[in-house]
């Protein structure tokens, strides 16, 4: 009796003092965000969702509160969340905002600053602030940590990668690229009958203007001066931005598939998956679908690098990351259970089990680890992705350009319009749109067409 | 009869002002019914028609922008009217829109027409075959749009592994800017086309029988019945059928969205689609709005030709 006695005590204690440790241990982790009320999150159907999906039930099983997802196609994304936070209240709780979005958010002051929900809350450092895009300086107009207030967090710092065929490198004794002229002598090497030899996206829209951002970057153009300095002076047409444009037209036409203007992102990745295309540009959240047994014939076969440069130049990295941001128009106590259900998310665990059902992870922490790990050796190219990447659209007519280039760009691609005449009627257009809008804006010496 | 007349007369005389100062009463009253039992429809038409065409009317002299929590107008008249003039791709939208609406409306009258007179001679299986013919109509928009992407799919689709099983090469049915318009008819065609036929097929079933009986009896052929009987009394039919598709063709949305959202470069691009890019992607609520009236102005106008046209042939 006695010896139970003293079992049973030293049971208890072991759980009393396993039980006083628990907070501790799990400061980073699930069980301080305390009984929320349900919250209801607007999210993108791209292909990290089964990762984030999965996440949710695990707040859910380990917190006990309750997350319903609104899962929306990307097309409308942006108009849900317009109307969400110009309505009286708005329906959802967490809005999922991509990158060249935010401004119009935060502009607009239809968002609550996260330090107003919790006052002093700032994101763990091992968490990317990809670009600096989470943060929002309203007396300078600018998204920067440097004076500006934290207004969302990440659920991705998406970039692009170079993903490729390991198989077919090795068995033809070639290297990754590292250049886009590497590009396109491996791609003519590789290609024949049934497989192209690169792929991205050329569909009119947010595809091509995205996927054209590395080239143009990577020769040192852009679409605007200097935003943050309040010079809007249109510069698409520039000759760098041109040979950025021949480049990649020279690349699509020599070996992309022959409907290159209509191919979006489904189509990248589903040429990569059914092992029809030897080099997709691609953005990383891609990358689970490529090594998903059930849905892709290239499992094991593929590796990532960082997008090419040009020679001796550094790599074109845009970023097109996602934010998590809370509207102003909804009670306190759901501002609170978002904002924890977002402190939540960023813990190391959640992020590792983010990582491991699918999704991108956002902490340097949770990709050092992994990344170790054969299976998700694609993250060290994320990761260097992520120190060289920048962000495109730092102003709030950014949709409006983001439009006007889809539109020429893929108007160059198919041969409607010549390269220089697509740029010079883009510049054109861009500068219209900061006109309207007072901003102090100019143009460039249109190029010779 | 002349006695009753004359003794007729004096009676109505003697009551005629009463009679016509209570039929006046009773017009009056009666107008005065209609107008109070109007008033709510009317009231109505005002709030649900009226006023919102006179917001977009305020909207399409307005810039509008999205500031402190909320909309910010400012009264700009001119601004969006210079927009429309400059805007290069409100013309590629309004030529595609014109070829679209004139190319598939044709066909579909036509093919929908034939299909009316070819069903409504059979004898037997009348029923069956006008319930498979309109399944199209039923098949929700989105599952057309994926359903078609899929067979115009330019590596996998089935159309393009027919060609392969003839030694053909691929098309690029929506990426070939030469082609993508044609393809999205082709698939309007596919929708509307069963009803085209629902309507007139009512129509042909509806016709008198002996007529055309007699025409067959007085030596007339099949081409000379459809020609000089069907057609001119099919007329009702076929306006309601023209007018119904033609508007509905004028603001075609969903099917070249998911198609090809416009693409590739403004091959398919039409107004609708335009709109749709200047309110929600470009966020220009005022142009939208006076781009939104451009539309209305030209399905009116077509409609007002339809009407003369009509009118004059009868």
């Amino acid at each position: 009796m006695k010896i139970w006695t003293s079992v049973h005590h030293a049971v208890t204690a072991l759980v009393l003092t396993v039980g006083l440790m628990a907070p501790a241990l799990a400061a980073d982790s699930v069980t301080n965000v305390g009984k929320q009320v349900p919250i209801n999150i607007l999210i993108n159907a791209s292909p990290w969702y089964g990762g984030f999906e999965k996440v949710t039930e695990l707040y859910q099983k380990q917190t006990g509160n309750k997350v319903s997802l609104d899962v929306t196609p990307y097309n409308g994304m942006l108009e849900k969340a317009r109307n969400a936070v110009r309505g009286d209240k708005s329906p959802y709780d967490i809005l999922n905002i991509d990158t060249a979005w935010t401004i119009e958010f935060y502009k607009g002051g239809f968002l609550k600053p996260l330090t107003q929900i919790q006052p002093g809350y700032a994101m763990p450092k091992q968490v990317f602030t990809c670009g600096g895009s989470y943060y929002w300086n309203a007396q300078k107009q600018w998204r920067t940590p440097v004076g500006g207030e934290l207004m969302a967090v990440p659920p991705n710092c998406n970039t692009q990668v170079l993903v490729y065929r390991k198989d077919l490198f090795k068995a033809a004794k070639l290297a990754p690229p590292k250049t886009f002229d590497e590009v396109l002598d491996d791609c003519k090497k590789l290609q024949k009958p049934g497989l192209y030899g690169y792929v991205t996206r050329g569909e009119r829209g947010n595809g091509i203007w995205y996927d054209f951002l590395p080239f143009l970057y990577a020769y040192g153009g852009s679409e605007v001066a200097d935003p943050e300095n309040g010079d809007f002076t249109s510069t698409l047409n520039s000759p760098k931005a041109l040979a950025a444009l021949d480049k990649f037209i020279e690349i699509e036409k020599t070996c992309a598939p022959a409907n290159r203007g209509a191919i979006g992102q489904a189509d990248v990745i589903q040429l990569m998956a059914t092992g029809n295309v030897a080099m997709a540009q691609v953005v990383i959240a891609a990358w689970p679908y490529f090594e998903n047994p059930t849905k892709s014939v290239v499992v094991g076969k593929i590796a990532a690098v960082e997008n090419p440069s040009v020679a001796g130049g550094k790599p074109g990295v845009p970023m097109g990351n996602w934010h998590f941001a809370v509207p102003k128009n909804i009670p306190e106590a759901n501002q609170k259970a978002a904002l924890a259900f977002m402190k939540w998310f960023l813990t190391k665990d959640a992020q590792m089990a983010y990582a491991k059902a699918g999704g991108i992870p956002v902490r340097s922490d949770v990709m050092a680890e992994l990344s170790k790990e054969p299976k998700y050796a694609w993250m060290a190219a994320y990761k260097q992705s992520l120190e060289d990447a920048v962000q495109p659209i730092g102003y709030a007519e950014g949709a409006a350009v983001e439009d006007v280039m889809g539109l020429r760009l893929n108007q160059a691609l198919i041969g409607q319009k010549s390269p220089a005449a697509a740029l010079n009627t883009a510049a054109a257009e861009i500068e219209a749109i900061f006109k309207k809008n007072g901003r102090k804006t100019g143009h460039l010496p249109p190029l010779p067409q | 009869m002349g006695v009753n007349r004359q003794s007729a007369t004096p009676a109505l005389g003697q009551g005629g002002n009463g009679v016509r100062a209570e039929a006046k009463r009773k017009k009056q009253s009666d107008r005065l019914f209609r107008y109070a039992t109007l008033m709510p429809a009317v009231i109505a038409l005002v709030i649900f028609t009226v006023y919102p065409m006179l917001n977009l009317l305020q909207m399409s002299v307005s810039t509008i922008t999205f500031a402190h929590g909320g909309a910010v107008w400012q009264f700009t008249p001119l601004a969006n009217l210079a927009k429309l003039r400059d805007d290069s791709v409100f013309l590629a939208t309004l030529r595609n829109t014109l070829v679209f609406v004139v190319v598939s409306v044709a066909i579909e009258m036509t093919l929908g027409f034939a299909l009316a007179v070819a069903v409504s001679a059979l004898g037997r299986f009348k029923g069956l075959i006008r319930s498979v013919m309109i399944l199209p109509i039923l098949v929700p928009p989105v599952a057309i749009g994926s359903m078609w992407k899929l067979m115009y799919n330019y590596n996998f689709g089935i159309f393009n592994q027919m060609l392969a099983w003839f030694g053909l090469g691929p098309v690029g049915w929506l990426s070939d800017p030469n082609l993508a318009l044609v393809s999205v008819i082709i698939v309007d065609i596919w929708h509307w086309t069963p009803f085209v036929f629902l309507i007139l097929f009512a129509g042909v079933e509806g016709l008198p029988r002996e007529v055309i009986e007699a025409a067959r009896v007085d030596g007339a052929n099949n081409w000379q019945i459809v020609r000089k009987i069907i057609l001119p009394l099919m007329g009702p039919a076929i306006a309601v059928a023209f007018i119904f598709r033609s508007i509905l063709a004028f603001k075609v949305f969903d099917q070249i969205f998911l198609l090809t959202s416009g693409g590739p470069g403004t091959a398919t691009e039409v107004v609708s689609l335009l709109l749709y890019r200047v309110f929600f992607a470009q966020n220009d609520m005022g142009y939208g709005a006076l781009l939104s009236l451009v539309v209305i102005a030209m399905i009116v106008a077509f409609l007002l030709g339809a009407r003369r046209m009509v009118a004059g042939r009868a």
